[in-house]
């Protein structure tokens, strides 16, 4: 079955006074219908822009953005209308996102006048107090304005508003950081009951990897506009190849404590993506770098049907390397 | 836990805060003893009054605040009892200092980093002016900040959030407190800086001796680095332990359910533990035992009467009826 998104060499740079930012710098990556994925990487590698590109929200510099078979990349502004009513948006802090001056009810009814799903008080009333009691909230808080509700239930709001236009796609951008693990724990429970419910697909981004390894079947690792690294949850988490995938890893404390943070591998400061790296963009950073590191640039290569990993160690040049 | 090695004890804290709807009781008789060199976690969920525990301690509250009753001793003194004047000279910066939740808003945008940092090392270090860049230097470097030479005449908005996090702790870090009070310090920073962050700690603690009280939700941040922990729930502390002891042995029911709600101990969603209800709000809260309605073992006299603090041993104190 081909898969429901399919990004092909996906570029996107923003113009600076010191030259192009590269935030996202030619990323291939495919999500199939009813999966969820996951992505990971630090703060500034272009998680954020990735997304929003892939929706149309920024315009791509280059690439190829297949979805449902067609390349979305070229749609015209007109043809975009579409797209917003199949991919929605969870946005990370709550108290940002929603509206300050309007009540529940008229953020939740925007979209659905907005895409001719409902129409009239009544009507939209029906649909809205429905979609409150999935999330598990009463009517009551229809006339609530955002300030007159706790952050759990903003980002419930937040979940009811994207789950209003009965999307195919979900993109949540860091959906529960600004929430307490009680609350964290309910959305996610929440939000995977629906998805089983509906066959929606999510797309997280995190920097938490313990979510990811709770929701996400498939997760990419992405560092300075790149991914590194892509597959089975299961399997990168188990046995993460690219270094920097193992630098973050390592970061992760557990909450044991008998299990304390190791020595750090992931050390000095990311790099501009107005002035990346030559050659691995990793390689400044790279316990195992060597010379091929940065000259060439390494492509993201097959390790096995699920697993891919852009790393010259894993590459043809692979001989030349120190042992892994 | 002797009285001796305590070098912060409160004592029975009660604060509210006045607001339209009525008073938020905030803080109703919150205890705790921080030993001299511990480091002191304190968890809870949002709302628990985490940060108006530790903004009490350095007398930093809202202007709606009122302190009803109690005290905070400090190495034997009452801090309550202190005037402005008094707290302001003696006691912030060289004695105790505070981190704050959201770094942006202590961060002065109008003047670079040197400036900021300057006018901390002019109040807290008996050093000639000529030394100050030498000291600011340092203590960036401390936090790990890359290019500190640079760094120092940038201003706030030219950083990430992380940096701006980093900035702060190194600010508090120039004033060379006895007590750090460290209100959520690693939120904005991803994980590998956040790593770097704990291992810094670490040094200070042991070069420096400094006692931390360290507010998170992050359970994992807590068992890397704290010694001791006392767990809150609406305004009172329900669990203080030796932190080893906690996450082996819970005992408070509450307690007991935030440590198995965690990601990370549990990999697959559905193992993971959900505290059924909401945080109870704090204008007329529950009765009895405050985590009542909530609680799948309580008992007639949970919701009656309010569960004393009491030790089960030397150093494990717990508020519920069950135990
Ligand atoms: N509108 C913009 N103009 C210029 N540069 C931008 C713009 N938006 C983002 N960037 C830059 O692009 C890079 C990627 O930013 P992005 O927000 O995608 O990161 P992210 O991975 O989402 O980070 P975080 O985890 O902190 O949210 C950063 O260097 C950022 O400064
Ligand atoms: N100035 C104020 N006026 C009214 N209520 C306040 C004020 N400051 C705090 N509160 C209330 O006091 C309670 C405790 O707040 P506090 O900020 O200490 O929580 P916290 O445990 O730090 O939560 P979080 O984890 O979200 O930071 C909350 O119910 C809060 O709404
Ligand atoms: S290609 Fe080289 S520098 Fe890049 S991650 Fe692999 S070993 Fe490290
Ligand atoms: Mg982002
Ligand atoms: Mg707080």
């Amino acid at each position: 079955m081909p898969a429901l998104l399919d990004v092909i060499g996906l570029t996107k740079h923003f113009p600076s006074p010191s030259g192009a930012v590269r935030a996202v710098d030619g990323v291939d990556l495919q999500i199939h219908r009813a999966h969820t994925y996951g992505l990971v990487g630090e703060s500034g590698c272009g998680k954020s822009t990735l997304i929003r590109t892939i929706q149309r929200l920024l315009e791509p510099t280059s690439g190829q953005i297949i979805y449902k078979g067609q390349d979305i990349a070229a749609y015209k502004r007109a043809q975009l209308r579409t797209l917003r009513k199949e991919m929605a948006m969870v946005f990370q802090d709550p108290h940002m996102s929603l509206n300050p001056r309007m009540t529940v009810f008229d953020i939740l009814a925007r979209p659905l006048q907005i895409h001719g799903i409902a129409r009239g008080k009544d009507a939209l009333t029906l649909r809205i107090v429905h979609l409150l009691q999935k999330l598990g909230m009463q009517s009551e808080h229809l006339v609530r304005f955002p300030h007159e509700l706790s952050g759990g239930q903003k980002q419930r709001i937040g979940v009811a508003r994207a789950l209003a236009v009965e999307p195919d796609i979900i993109f949540l951008d860091e959906p529960t950081s600004a929430l307490d693990v009680s609350v964290q724990t309910k959305i996610l429970k929440l939000l995977e009951n629906i998805r089983k419910e509906w066959e929606l697909t999510y797309f997280y981004i995190s920097h938490d990897i313990n979510l990811v390894r709770v929701v996400a079947e498939h997760m990419g690792v992405m560092y300075l506009g790149k991914i590194v690294e892509v597959g089975r949850t299961e399997d990168i988490l188990r046995d993460p190849h690219h270094p920097y995938t193992v630098g973050l890893l390592q970061a992760v404390p557990e909450p044991d404590p008998d299990k304390p943070l190791g020595e750090l591998q992931l050390g000095g400061e990311v790099p501009s993506p107005v002035n990346p790296p030559p050659g691995c963009n990793f390689h400044p950073r790279c316990p195992h770098a060597w010379d091929v590191c940065s000259q060439m640039e390494p492509e993201l290569r097959m390790l096995s049907a699920e697993w891919s990993v852009a790393c010259h160690r894993y590459g043809d040049d692979a001989r030349a390397a120190p042992s892994r | 836990m002797g009285v001796t090695d305590e070098l912060l004890k409160v004592d029975g804290l009660v604060v509210s805060f006045a607001t339209e709807e009525g008073e938020v009781e905030a803080l109703d008789g919150v205890d705790l003893a921080i030993r001299e060199g511990s480091f002191h976690g304190l968890i809870g969920e949002t709302g628990c009054g985490k940060s108006v525990t530790g903004r009490s301690i350095i007398r930093l509250l809202d202007n709606n605040a009122m302190i009803k009753a109690g005290k905070i001793l400090y190495k034997g003194e009452d801090l309550l009892k202190l005037s402005e004047r008094q707290m302001e000279r003696r006691i912030r910066g060289n004695e105790i200092a505070m981190i704050f939740q959201d770094p942006s808003s202590s961060l002065d945008p109008v003047f670079n980093i040197r400036s900021q940092m300057a006018e901390v090392v002019r109040m807290y270090h008996n050093a000639r002016r000529e030394s100050y860049d030498a000291i600011i230097a340092e203590a960036l470097r401390s936090v790990r900040l890359p290019d500190v030479e640079s760094l120092m005449h940038k201003y706030p908005h030219q950083l990430s959030g992380g940096m701006k996090q980093r900035v702060m702790i190194a600010m508090m870090l120039a004033c060379n407190p006895h007590l750090l009070i460290a209100d959520e310090p690693t939120t904005a920073l991803d994980v590998s800086i956040q790593a770097q962050f704990i291992k810094v700690l670490r040094e200070l603690k042991e070069e420096l001796q400094m006692t931390v009280v360290y507010i998170t939700h992050d359970l994992a941040v807590i068992s890397e680095l704290c010694d001791h922990v006392s767990v809150m729930y609406a305004g009172r502390i329900v669990e203080t332990s030796a932190m080893r002891e906690l996450f082996k042995n819970p005992v408070h029911p509450y307690a007991h359910k935030l440590l198995n709600s965690v990601l990370g101990v549990q990999t697959n969603l559905d193992d993971l533990a959900e505290i059924p209800g909401t945080v109870p709000r704090l204008i007329n809260p529950p009765k009895g035992c405050r985590f009542h309605p909530r609680c799948d073992q309580a008992t007639e006299i949970c919701g009656r009467e309010r569960p004393p603090f009491v030790a089960l041993d030397d150093d494990h104190h717990v508020a519920c009826h069950t135990r």
